[in-house]
């Protein structure tokens, strides 16, 4: 039997070996990676989209909530959108008429995160409660206009930072928390079907903040976390993370799969956004934001979308900007926060209707606006 | 009395704005423009008469409209008019009477001054008659008494709740289309109205609004159509509108959602939100409309209904409400309305309200009805405030001439105008006599004659005593309040669990529900197995030794190496456990080497619970626990459980108050949790020390207990707390000797941890200004071990040095003594540990620091530390006030209270 000190040092070693593979295969792809997207873009003398002031507008104000709004999610199908206060409120909207459906009153008003299941009967949400609490729409109000939980997925050892139903799947949920693990959970039973990380060596080492689920292979999600990584999991493999996605210096607030499924994007305290390839783990592109001229620290990234073409990349920062990013040639192309009537605050949250016609940011100044594109041009 | 006032005067009107007017002969003039100004007689009515002088001092009309506009009082203009005639009741006075004595032709001249001469312009008349006399009961020996009529309607025209009658609207006469429709409007309902008076109610609110917007607007007027589209007027389009609450502005089904957005306080334009709705409206708060039926899904509808209810800014404004000549608070709002009987349909205005027998009235008129009586709202009743001047005083008020006549149905003596206190259950006695003379309402007549004279009749509701309505602690709060009053504690650091548990046995009648029992037996009934993993751990520990040491006696020893051998081969030692449970120990060490033993005991704990008590009797295990002092990862809660861990382990478990107090976390996943209470007065008059402040049961707090397991630099969702307003932080005196093992493997010293985190917390931007109280626990174990372990073990401590006798700190002396130097040894510890947080938090955020002591399995001692956070939230609330009070306070913190 190898004594404590022995095998110290041969963990020591390991350590040791495993971080310069690792700086070697860090050489290594940037050797390989002799373009990125910008540069390949221009030399194939693509124009950038041009935006006017006026093609986006904010065509209606969802007013109602009393706290900052911290998540929001659309319906596949309908134009409802479900947003989360820290009021302690889900509200679902009717974006057609900005009118509300459903309040509904949270047992744990720090709520994070809220999803629609896929056939918009339901919502999920999930906060500091650690608990993932899933409301039936057509479930009876109680006698004070409240609706019941109807389950409550519980095992997180941490706050649940997000939650996404798994497409096609109504049954089907994957959380992210800050006990550094993602959960699928079978929603019918309230038991979990697998835990991504944890315990096992390729988990994450921080709080995983964000997740995506690939919409063409639902097997596949991306979850990024405060460890700076992106990690890709295969809901049939809990045991170790596919990949493993290197590049960000700060904590990763956001990811969304591309609309291909091929890639997807990320934002961060480093105040960048990202664009990855999902096969190769490749780092495609960096959108940073030019440093701010009183050399002020970088606004960070709060939340990502991109537009059903691919396009364009809309990035909401701390400090109330909305940048629409052209994906191709990394240029801003327009700022929704200096639009007229954009928002007062910083914008936490952001989606695009699934048909793509509307974008809706949820800000800290307790509103949630939906843009729409006004302009008569096709955007090439 | 106003009706009649109003029918003489607007007799040959041409167009009187009551909904019985005629008005076939109102035929407009449509000849060349006059030279001169046409004589007309208006409608009248007395209460309109010190409105229109008051409106006459706004700033003329825009030229540029091209009808001229009287402008009527929006709701904010109309209170500094109510505030300004209360300030100056004589000189209301004054006015009233003189211009009441001047006959109607006075009052016409005022209001026609202040209406710009127009030949087309009708001045229209709300129901002012029908609402005064269905607000107030109005008897008719109210009218015959010219002195009081005189004087009661020039109060009630400075009422506000009368003032939106008075508003003076034009209507277009110019079409016998637009005409009918006009006449259809008062059969419809009286909102039409307000839309007419919009546009200059508008203006007025905000004098910078766009001229043109309001032509545009008085286009629309005059059309009737739509604000925002202007169509949609004449006849057949006038009936799919609907109005703004605040100002009154209609909108058609097409512009509706345009110009209200998601309604957030219900049917308000974009620009009215957050303004308070118009007094004639409040009735059709929540009312559904047709419009929005048809444009939106029912669902839609009910929510916008459900916030027109309940927002606050669609509620009664405490400032608006008089009572016994003093504003009201917004807790007194709250406890009148929240009352037993609370009097209905409760509108701006000046009351009156006798809290000794609940007669509620408004000022200058007899009582309109009984509410709950003691309830601690508004000034002291005035002996005029019925404007009474029968000589008789009931409980101080000189009551009315039906008031008299009521009390002599009741056989009551009246004569020599005596002075009577009458209670809330009827009985009366005169003033300065004790006896009881008898009761009011005993006699079956007068409880049938009373609507006839119009006075009220108690409700049967009400016969309950006075103490009882004043200390409504469980009182329901309207939940519009309830997010203004809420105020959020935070509680970070070791121990907070059992701190909140002990609030909440506190504080709630029902501390813990069935499920929350249920959580916290699990994770008792699985923490035993945790206990029992470290015990085992701890077994095998001591079984090596054990061996390693019976190996070097049989080294030392050679001659009874051959026993020594058996011996070694059997293990048979004293620590040796029972082959049979073997197994299972074996497995229980596994899954804890693994890390998801509440995985697999949760669920099986019922199982295993024969196994468990075996294992726990077993005697290896039992001389482990003898030396539970060696293991320094077992809890202190470990022995407490194990104890009884037979017990425990039983599916028939049932939880003692103790147990729960004891126990580890709160919820399973053990993540936030928080509880509400609000201070019992009753609890604050039993001290004897605070006074009782009726905003304390108002004010609710709201304990959040997060796990500090999950706190690091750059913590994302600690912005969650940015409306904190104290934040307390927890701190084990009897940290300083004990060490835990990080993910990397490094020993750390427990109370440096723990200023770790105080350092994380107390530099998190998020607390910038917030106040910090460090509540410092356990400090009967840092007696029992303080002098066996010295606080300088702690780097952070190392410079303690006690000023103790040499012979006191070995602890030589005999053991009453001993203990005794112990204690103050500790209580030296325990202050020397405040003092360096203190100097700490001092250099890291230049503010004060707040320390209190408490054991936390005590509950007056956490009774104590809470209410010292609120003390204070109060100090912080009070600070601006008095500036100075900074000096004084300063030295509270710093002087201990053990």
């Amino acid at each position: 039997m190898a004594s404590v000190a022995e095998l110290k040092d041969n963990h020591a070693k390991a350590t040791a070996e495993v971080n310069s593979l690792r700086e070697r295969l860090r050489k290594r792809r940037q050797m390989l990676l002799d373009t990125d997207v910008e540069r390949y873009s221009k030399a194939q003398g693509r124009a950038p989209v041009s935006f006017n002031p006026t093609d986006l507008v904010c065509c209606r104000t969802l007013q109602g909530h009393s706290g900052k709004v911290y998540s929001l999610d659309w319906t596949p199908e309908k134009n409802w959108i479900v947003s989360a206060s820290q009021d302690g409120r889900l509200i679902v909207w009717n974006a057609l008429t900005s009118q509300k459906t459903h309040a509904i009153k949270l047992h744990c008003p720090w709520v994070m995160t809220c999803a629609f299941a896929p056939n918009g009967q339901s919502v999920a949400c999930g906060g500091l409660d650690s608990a993932c609490s899933i409301f039936n729409l057509n479930s009876q109000a109680d006698r004070d206009g409240n609706l019941p939980v109807s389950r409550m997925l519980t095992g997180h050892k941490g706050y649940v930072s997000s939650c996404q139903y798994v497409p096609d799947q109504e049954t089907h949920l994957i959380t992210s928390s800050g006990d550094q693990t993602c959960i699928l959970w079978d929603v019918t039973t309230a038991q979990r079907i697998s835990i991504f990380g944890g315990e096992f060596p390729s988990g994450h080492t921080g709080d995983v903040l964000s997740l995506s689920i690939n919409s063409s292979n639902t097997n596949m999600f991306v979850s990024g976390s405060c460890d700076a990584t992106v990690r890709l999991w295969d809901t049939r493999i809990a045991s170790r993370a596919v990949r493993t996605y290197h590049g960000h210096e700060g904590d990763i607030n956001s990811v969304k799969f591309f609309p291909d499924s091929q890639r997807f994007g990320t934002g961060s305290d480093d105040g960048t956004c990202r664009l990855f390839d999902m096969r190769t783990g490749h780092q495609l592109q960096v959108y940073s934001r030019e440093p701010d001229r009183n050399d002020n620290e970088l606004p960070t990234v709060t939340s990502i979308a991109f537009s059903i073409s691919g396009r364009l990349l809309f990035a909401g920062y701390s400090n109330g900007d909305c940048y629409v990013w052209d994906t191709l040639l990394a240029e801003v192309v327009l700022n929704l926060g200096t639009l007229q009537n954009s928002h007062e605050g910083r914008i936490s949250c952001l989606g695009l209707s699934s048909d793509g016609s509307a974008l809706c940011t949820g800000s800290w100044d307790k509103n949630l606006k939906i843009w729409a594109f006004s302009g008569h041009r096709k955007i090439v | 009395m106003a009706s009649s006032a109003a029918g003489g005067g607007g007799g040959g009107g041409d167009g009187d704005g009551d909904g019985d007017g005629d008005y076939s002969f109102a035929a407009e003039y449509d000849g060349p423009p006059l030279p001169y100004s046409l004589p007309r007689a208006i409608p009248l009515d007395l209460s309109r008469i010190p409105l229109a002088s008051l409106s006459s001092s706004l700033p003329p009309a825009p030229t540029a409209s091209p009808l001229p506009v009287v402008r009527p009082l929006t709701p904010s203009s109309l209170c500094s008019a109510i505030h300004g005639h209360h300030a100056r009741p004589a000189v209301a006075a004054a006015q009233q009477s003189s211009s009441s004595a001047a006959s109607a032709r006075a009052g016409r001249t005022a209001v026609g001054a202040a209406a710009v001469d127009s030949p087309t312009s009708v001045i229209e008349n709300h129901h002012a008659a029908l609402h005064h006399s269905a607000e107030l009961p109005s008897s008719p020996s109210d009218e015959e008494d010219a002195d009081e009529d005189d004087y009661g309607g020039g109060r009630s025209a400075a009422l506000p709740s009368k003032i939106h009658q008075t508003v003076v609207t034009f209507m277009e006469t110019k079409t016998s289309s637009s005409l009918l429709q006009s006449s259809e409007d008062e059969e419809d309902d009286d909102d039409e109205d307000e839309a007419l008076a919009h546009p200059s109610a508008r203006s007025s609110g905000s004098p910078s609004l766009a001229h043109s917007d309001l032509a545009h607007r008085m286009e629309a007027v005059k059309s009737r159509g739509c604000f925002r589209c202007g169509k949609g007027g004449g006849f057949w389009g006038r009936g799919d509108k609907e109005a703004c609450l605040a100002c009154g502005a209609r909108y058609c089904a097409r512009c509706l959602l345009r110009a209200m957005g998601s309604m957030p306080e219900g049917r308000k334009c974009l620009g009215c939100i957050g303004r308070p709705v118009v007094e004639s409206r409040r009735d059709s708060l929540g009312r559904g409309s047709r419009v929005l039926r048809r444009l939106i899904s029912a669902a839609e509808v009910e929510l916008i209904m459900r916030s027109e209810r309940e927002c606050a800014a669609n509620q009664l404004r405490p400032e608006d409400v008089y009572v016994n000549g003093s504003k009201l608070s917004p807790e007194e709002l709250v406890v009148l309305q929240g009352c037993q009987c609370p009097p209905s349909k409760l509108r701006p205005g000046f009351y009156w309200y006798d809290k000794v027998s609940g007669f509620w009235g408004k000022e200058g008129h007899k009582p309109h009805c009984i509410i709950s009586p003691n309830l601690n709202v508004g000034g002291a009743l005035d002996q005029k405030a019925s404007n009474g001047n029968t000589g008789i005083l009931i409980n101080g008020r000189e009551i009315t001439k039906s008031e008299l006549q009521m009390l002599k149905l009741a056989g009551v003596q009246c004569a020599g105008k005596p002075h009577f206190w009458v209670n809330a259950d009827g009985t009366y006695q005169e003033e300065g006599q004790k006896t009881v003379k008898g009761k009011i309402w005993d006699k079956p007549i007068v409880k049938l004659l009373s609507p006839v004279l119009s006075l009220p009749t108690p409700n049967k509701a009400n016969n309950h005593s006075g103490e009882e309505a004043v200390n409504m602690v469980n009182r329901l709060i309207p939940d519009y309040l309830e997010q203004n009053t809420i105020q959020k504690l935070l509680l970070v650091g070791s121990g907070t669990s059992t701190i909140l548990k002990q609030a909440k046995f506190l504080y709630k009648s029902k501390p813990f529900s069935l499920q929350e029992r249920e959580d916290l037996k699990l994770i008792i009934q699985s923490n035993i197995y945790n206990y029992l993993g470290i015990l085992l751990e701890g077994h095998e520990r001591f079984e090596e030794e054990a061996i390693a040491d019976r190996r070097t006696i049989c080294q030392s020893d050679p001659s009874s190496s051959g026993r020594c051998e058996s011996e070694l081969g059997n293990k048979a030692t004293e620590y040796s456990i029972a082959p049979r449970l073997k197994t299972f120990s074996d497995w229980i060490l596994k899954a804890m080497a693994i890390g998801n033993l509440e995985d697999i005991f949760t669920a099986a704990s019922r199982e295993y619970a024969p196994l468990v008590e075996e294992l726990w009797k077993d005697p290896a295990i039992q001389a482990t626990y003898k030396r539970r002092s060696e293991l320094p990862f077992l809890p202190f809660a470990a022995s407490y459980f194990l104890d009884k861990a037979v017990d425990i382990s039983r599916p028939e478990y049932e939880l003692s108050d103790m147990d729960i107090l004891y126990a580890d976390g709160i919820t399973s996943s053990d993540g936030l949790a928080s509880t509400d209470f609000s201070f019992p007065q009753l609890a604050l008059n039993g001290r004897g020390v605070d006074e009782p402040d009726p905003q304390d049961t108002l004010l609710r707090y709201q304990l959040i207990r997060i796990n500090n397991k999950g706190l690091h630099e750059n913590c994302k969702w600690l912005q969650m707390f940015d409306d904190v307003r104290l934040v307390i932080l927890c701190v084990a005196v009897s940290d300083y000797d004990e060490y835990y093992e990080d993910a990397n493997g490094n020993v750390v010293n427990k109370m440096i941890e723990s200023r770790q985190l105080f350092e994380s917390i107390a530099l998190h931007p998020i607390f910038e200004q917030m106040d910090f109280l460090l509540l410092l626990t356990k400090f009967d174990i840092l007696e029992q071990k303080i002098r066996k372990s010295p606080l300088t073990l702690c780097d952070w401590f190392s410079d303690f040095t006690p000023l103790v006798s040499r012979n006191l700190l070995t602890g030589t002396s005999k053991s009453s003594r001993s203990s005794s130097t112990a204690s103050s040894l500790a209580q030296m510890a325990a202050h020397y540990i405040a003092m360096k947080f203190k100097s700490l938090f001092q250099s890291l955020t230049e503010r004060k620091l707040y320390v209190s002591y408490v054991n936390a399995l005590d509950q007056e001692s956490v009774r104590s530390a809470i209410r010292y956070g609120r003390e204070i939230i109060k100090w912080e609330d009070e600070r601006p006030v008095f500036g100075s009070s900074e000096t004084t306070y300063s030295e509270e913190p710093s002087s201990y209270s053990h």
